[in-house]
């Protein structure tokens, strides 16, 4: 974490002082941990998806070779076995959609990413574009 | 100014109009009122509601059914004389003026080339003064339309030799086979070339309709400023700049370190670079002083635009209108057939069997995705590669190597 927050705010455009610094990875001093995620389960979720990204190409390939009439069983075989031996996380059933505000996992409307409750505030405040309440 | 236009108008009230541009821009102007009004400023509007128009509208309606082509192409164009025959002020007999309009009249198909001839001839008969704006205008939707015409569709001479040596496998009609296939390979190329370029098409489109402004500040008065005038009852005044225009400089750069060198220090080069001192961490207050310095260089937008100019700089907002392609600006160079034949990849794969079997339909698949790079497909079949080469035993136990 606290590498990702350093990572963060030195990205955030002083490119001009990044030379001057060399930052090892073995941090002798203990930092506090502060992120920007409203808890933990949401930051678990965060890294589910990363981890998915990475083994989504790997994945596809086996699945290939796996789900196939063509190639022999015990190639097949062997694939199933090689499949499960991935990290847990890296398969995207595990990845839940959350709310991105409050980290709900129940009621969240896909093309916001918000709850419904948190939409609801949003639309009545009049902070959602194109957004009305219906009437008919 | 006005003075003269009113003697103009009151002479050749009975005969026709002085010049031959005049009565084009008459016959435009009451075909096409809404471009000609948009286009010629004030004063040339008040020589049109003098009354020039009214008594001479039958000779010219031979005219407007040919000049109708001409319109939009000439309303910039005749913008630009009209300030130029003021300035000039021929005066010609009716009959000249006939023979000069019968002489307009013959240049009537309009094909872009003949429009830049007609405008470098008259060019060359009078001598001009450009307004900036206009030039600018007229410049841009030129270059659009050379750009259009210079395009030659080039094919490379391996697609050549490969559509002749297809043609050549075919049994019969081998040069209409060659043809027809050469054909749809230019058509090909034109079809892309002008997804490409069709933005910069639309956008020279776009100027040429659009109105001409002219800048406001361009044209600096002839008198010094800050010159004291004197008005009729001899009082004086200064011409008053405002607060604006001193802020107007200020205001276009748009940071510190835009705008020309003025070389007045030495430029210090470092032949020797400082080593890059070896911290462990930055601490909180290396980070706090970093972003501070940050926060003062980079200006705060103003208002809503420049934050989303922000945004988009920044990669959080895309860019409208909306590019399909918007990250992948490199594919569009690579050719089609890099992505469709892909079987020259299989050669170190067996050629019978499962697994070959399998590998055709892998490249038969990725030869129809049209979301991934080559690069990518590249990497899908050098990826089953290795893996087959690993599993070559147990492929071979069971006979399908």
């Amino acid at each position: 974490m606290a590498a990702s927050v350093l990572s963060r705010v030195v990205k955030s455009g002083f490119e001009f002082l990044q030379t001057s610094f060399r930052i090892t990875s073995q941090a002798g001093n203990v930092e506090q941990v502060r992120g920007y995620y409203v808890n933990w389960r949401m930051l678990r979720d965060v890294k589910r998806r990363q981890m998915a990204f990475e083994y989504a190409n790997d994945r596809l390939r086996m699945n290939a070779i796996r789900k196939n009439t063509i190639l022999p069983k015990e190639l097949q075989e062997i694939a199933d076995k090689e499949i499960a031996a991935f990290p847990r996380d890296s398969c995207p059933v595990r990845i839940r959609s959350r709310c991105v505000m409050t980290s709900r996992p129940r009621g969240v409307k896909r093309r916001w990413r918000l709850s419904r409750i948190v939409f609801r505030h949003l639309a009545d405040h009049n902070q959602m574009p194109g957004i009305q309440r219906a009437m008919w | 100014m006005y003075r003269r236009i009113i003697l103009l108008t009151t002479r050749n009230r009975s005969g026709i109009s002085p010049s031959a541009e005049h009565s084009i821009n008459i016959t435009n102007q009451q075909e096409t009122k809404r471009i000609s009004v948009s286009t010629c400023p004030n004063r040339q509007r008040m020589l049109y509601n003098k009354g020039v128009c009214a008594p001479n509208k039958r000779p010219f309606s031979t005219s407007t059914a040919i000049s109708k082509e001409n319109e939009e192409s000439s309303a910039p164009k005749t913008g630009v004389t009209e300030a130029k025959v003021k300035e000039k002020e021929p005066k010609k007999s009716g009959k000249e003026n006939l023979l000069d309009l019968l002489s307009a009249m013959k240049v009537d198909v309009t094909t872009k080339k003949k429009f830049q001839a007609l405008k470098s001839q008259k060019s060359k008969e009078q001598p001009r003064v450009h307004p900036e704006s206009m030039e600018s205008a007229t410049s841009m939707f030129q270059k659009a339309t050379t750009e259009q015409q210079a395009q030659k569709e080039s094919l490379s001479p391996e697609l050549i030799a490969a559509a002749s040596a297809v043609a050549s496998s075919m049994p019969l009609k081998k040069s209409q086979m060659e043809s027809e296939l050469l054909q749809q390979l230019r058509k090909h190329e034109s079809d892309t070339e002008v997804h490409k370029k069709a933005e910069t098409n639309n956008i020279g489109n776009i100027i040429a309709d659009m109105k001409v402004g002219k800048h406001p500040n361009a044209r600096s008065p002839n008198r010094p400023a800050n010159q004291i005038r004197f008005d009729d009852d001899g009082r004086g005044y200064t011409h008053d700049r405002g607060v604006v225009n001193e802020f107007d400089a200020v205001r276009r750069r748009k940071s510190l370190f835009t705008g020309k060198r003025l070389n007045i220090f030495p430029s210090t080069t470092d032949t020797t670079e400082t080593e890059p001192k070896e911290v462990s961490v930055p601490s909180l207050w290396d980070i706090e002083l970093a972003g501070q310095i940050a926060a003062v260089i980079k200006h705060l937008p103003r208002n809503g635009f420049e934050e989303m100019i922000q945004w988009t700089k920044d990669g959080k907002l895309w860019q409208y209108p909306i590019n399909n392609e918007a990250g992948l600006e490199e594919e569009s160079d690579v050719p089609f057939h890099e992505h469709v034949f892909l079987d020259s990849h299989l050669e170190d794969f067996p050629k019978q069997g499962p697994v070959r079997h399998f590998m055709e339909l892998v490249i038969n698949g990725l030869s129809k995705n049209p979301y991934l790079t080559v690069k990518q497909k590249m990497e899908h079949i050098e990826w089953f590669r290795e893996y087959f080469q690993q599993k070559e035993e147990v492929l071979k136990e069971s006979e399908a190597y």
